[in-house]
């Protein structure tokens, strides 16, 4: 009688985020996955009938369809530059133990999310916009001639998402990193090993976790992402989150739109369990 | 290949300080080749600065550090060439049993079948042939020590550096491992540096022992030495927790704060005097026998304290506001409150060198 009352108590603890789990997630995903599996009307109104129609436009649509490999190879380059730009970042952290300065370079590493969106993104248009700092700079010293469409280009798409994301990798790294026992880096000098050997042989694989969890983070939020792309690259850039946002803001075709949302949402979920089954896969090989 | 005996390594003028209050202050510690080599004091003396300057982890901040005639003080850890056998063991968790002890060799690109043969090898010194494919974690204490001492050992290092090595095992494995580890030390004939803050540990395994206070050598010398000399207060109570009795010499005893001790001496020393007394040389006896005579020492007082502890018997013999003494007794004790007389013979008073309070 007990135990059964321990249990029900703790489902007591977790109802009311259960609840509202249910109302904010579940129901508006079935009711977005219901409005994909209907054709529309001329004025755009969902029709009663099932089909499969707007997925076959996601697919067959180039429009859609190369928006969604377009997000699926961003996401991919800027988790690499994440981690890339992370690792070293999440190694001087995890060294540095002294109160003060340890701060600051947490708060320097959580500053992008510290900020909203819209300051962050402007200041990336302040920088790159054709009368921005960086123009001027190019043009001032005469690299070029003319300022540069930084703006909207994929290039700046690129970084100012990679600096959204940057903590999001950083974090992890920084966690795995300061969990390694120190004393194994200097069983290993003392072992015989120098600073590369030590590093690739001890501190790298014992980092793995914190490195697959960064790629678990970053990659999901890199697919979905589409306010920083908007405000920097424009509503132009063929990203499938952008994707989204057009067809709901401002051609109102609300079936497809759910039918990418839902397809992007799928993509992501199968190359996250990738990546989890890949982790998993190594850390049972090499631990044992 | 240096002669067996000669001074392997020396330690000199040694001076490391964080953030600006020195931890370590060594004039001179030599380490013969051969030798165990104790380093002993409580948490917080600088014993693990002093290994670790020896590895190189530390950068000393001045003086040096010779190993086998070659100044070491600016050599990285890993051209240091020696072994360690750390606290925690720090054993790779990624690894087998078998990487593990591999890794040193590994470094040093030995070839695969010298490796394979050195790894058998240093596993079969310490007993876990059998256990080479498993993982650090899937093994008990005791076992992941041995591999960590084997791990040290596969590259065949002159020195092997150990810091508090046994200090995580139970007792009864304790034992065990002090007795295996000074006999592989003996077999392998290598030169041990041996970190505790355990003075039975140190006396059980050591040919010598350092004994290190507020990061400087309060005594250097073999176990008998250490136990039966020591020199001052420090090393008196922190080794074998000897019996101190400070006060002035007078020609009745010494006078601790108004409480006449007779030492027992043919002549009662003069002036400030610092004495040691082992618990076990002091003899409790039940009734106020008279003092000073047949050259024992004593003083009155009652029992205020006694314990069983199994070989014999605790008594703390309350003398004054000032004074108490312990003894360590083979009979059982006069009970508690009884008036007693705690003596010893002359010759086991010690005099210790910081009399005065020097």
């Amino acid at each position: 009688m007990a135990a059964v009352r321990g249990r029900l108590s703790g489902v007591g603890f977790v109802l009311p985020a259960v609840v509202f789990l249910v109302l904010v997630f579940l129901v508006p995903l079935v009711r977005v996955l219901s409005l994909s599996l209907h054709p529309v009307d001329g004025a755009g109104n969902p029709l009663p009938e099932f089909s499969l129609v707007q997925y076959q436009r996601v697919f067959s649509e180039t429009f859609f369809s190369q928006a969604l490999v377009r997000s699926f190879q961003t996401s991919f380059l800027v988790t690499a530059l994440c981690l890339a730009l992370g690792y070293p970042v999440a190694y001087a952290l995890s060294r540095v133990r002294t109160g003060v300065l340890r701060t600051l370079m947490f708060v320097i590493v959580l500053s992008p999310l510290l900020t909203s969106v819209v300051v962050r993104s402007y200041g990336w248009v302040v920088l790159l916009s054709a009368n921005g700092a960086v123009n001027r700079l190019l043009v001032g010293t005469g690299i070029t001639d003319q300022p540069l469409p930084l703006l909207t280009s994929y290039t700046a798409v690129v970084i100012s998402v990679t600096h959204v994301l940057l903590p999001f990798a950083i974090i992890p790294l920084t966690t795995a990193l300061g969990g390694i026992d120190p004393h194994l880096r200097r069983a290993s000098q003392s072992l015989g090993a120098g600073a590369v050997r030590t590093f690739t042989r001890v501190t790298l694989p014992l980092s793995l976790p914190g490195v697959a969890a960064a790629c678990m983070v970053v990659f999901p939020l890199a697919m979905g992402i589409y306010i920083t792309p908007l405000l920097v690259g424009g509503a132009n850039q063929p990203l499938a989150g952008l994707r989204v946002y057009s067809q709901i803001t401002s051609v109102y075709d609300y079936p497809v739109a759910a039918a990418l949302s839902l397809t992007l949402l799928v993509l992501t979920l199968v190359c996250v369990a990738a990546m989890g089954a890949g982790f998993r896969f190594w850390e049972r090989r090499h631990d044992g | 290949m240096s002669e067996p005996n000669s001074e392997h390594i020396v330690v000199a003028s040694l001076t490391t300080a964080y953030g600006g209050t020195r931890v370590l202050d060594v004039d001179r510690m030599a380490i013969r080749r051969g030798q165990f080599l104790s380093i002993l004091g409580p948490s917080g003396c600088g014993k693990t600065t002093l290994l670790h300057a020896l590895a190189g982890f530390v950068e000393p901040d001045g003086g040096s550090i010779t190993i086998d005639g070659h100044d070491v003080t600016a050599v990285p850890p890993h051209h240091r060439g020696l072994g360690m056998v750390f606290q925690n063991y720090a054993l790779f968790p990624h690894m087998s049993v078998a990487d593990n002890v591999a890794y040193g060799l590994r470094a040093r690109r030995t070839p695969r079948p010298e490796r394979e043969r050195r790894v058998a090898e240093a596993l079969d010194l310490v007993g876990l042939a059998d256990y080479a494919r498993r993982r650090p974690r899937q093994l008990s204490g005791g076992q992941q020590q041995r591999v960590a001492v084997a791990r040290a050992l596969a590259t065949r290092p002159a020195v092997l550096l150990l810091d508090e090595p046994l200090s995580n095992l139970d007792a009864q494995l304790r034992r065990e491992m002090r007795v295996d580890l000074r006999a592989l030390q003996q077999r392998l004939g290598i030169t041990m540096v041996f970190v505790t803050h355990d003075q039975e540990e140190a006396m059980s395994l050591s040919d010598r022992i350092v004994v290190l206070n507020g990061g400087r050598i309060e005594q250097e010398g073999s176990p008998q030495e250490i136990y039966s000399a020591p020199v001052s207060r420090f090393v008196a109570e922190f080794v074998g927790a000897a019996n101190v009795i400070e006060g002035v010499g007078t020609a009745d005893g010494v006078d601790v704060d108004g409480i006449l001790v007779r030492t027992g001496l043919d002549e009662e020393p003069t002036g400030p005097v610092s004495l040691a007394l082992r618990p076990e040389r002091v003899r409790v006896s039940e009734g106020e026998e008279p003092l000073g005579a047949d050259g024992r020492g004593g003083v009155h007082g009652e029992v205020a304290h006694r314990a069983f502890l199994g070989d014999g018997w605790e008594t703390r013999v309350r003398v004054g506001e000032a004074l108490a003494l312990s003894a360590r007794t083979d009979t059982e004790p006069p009970p508690l409150g009884a008036r007693v007389t705690a003596h010893w013979d002359a010759a086991s008073v010690i005099a210790l060198r910081d009399a005065g309070g020097a």
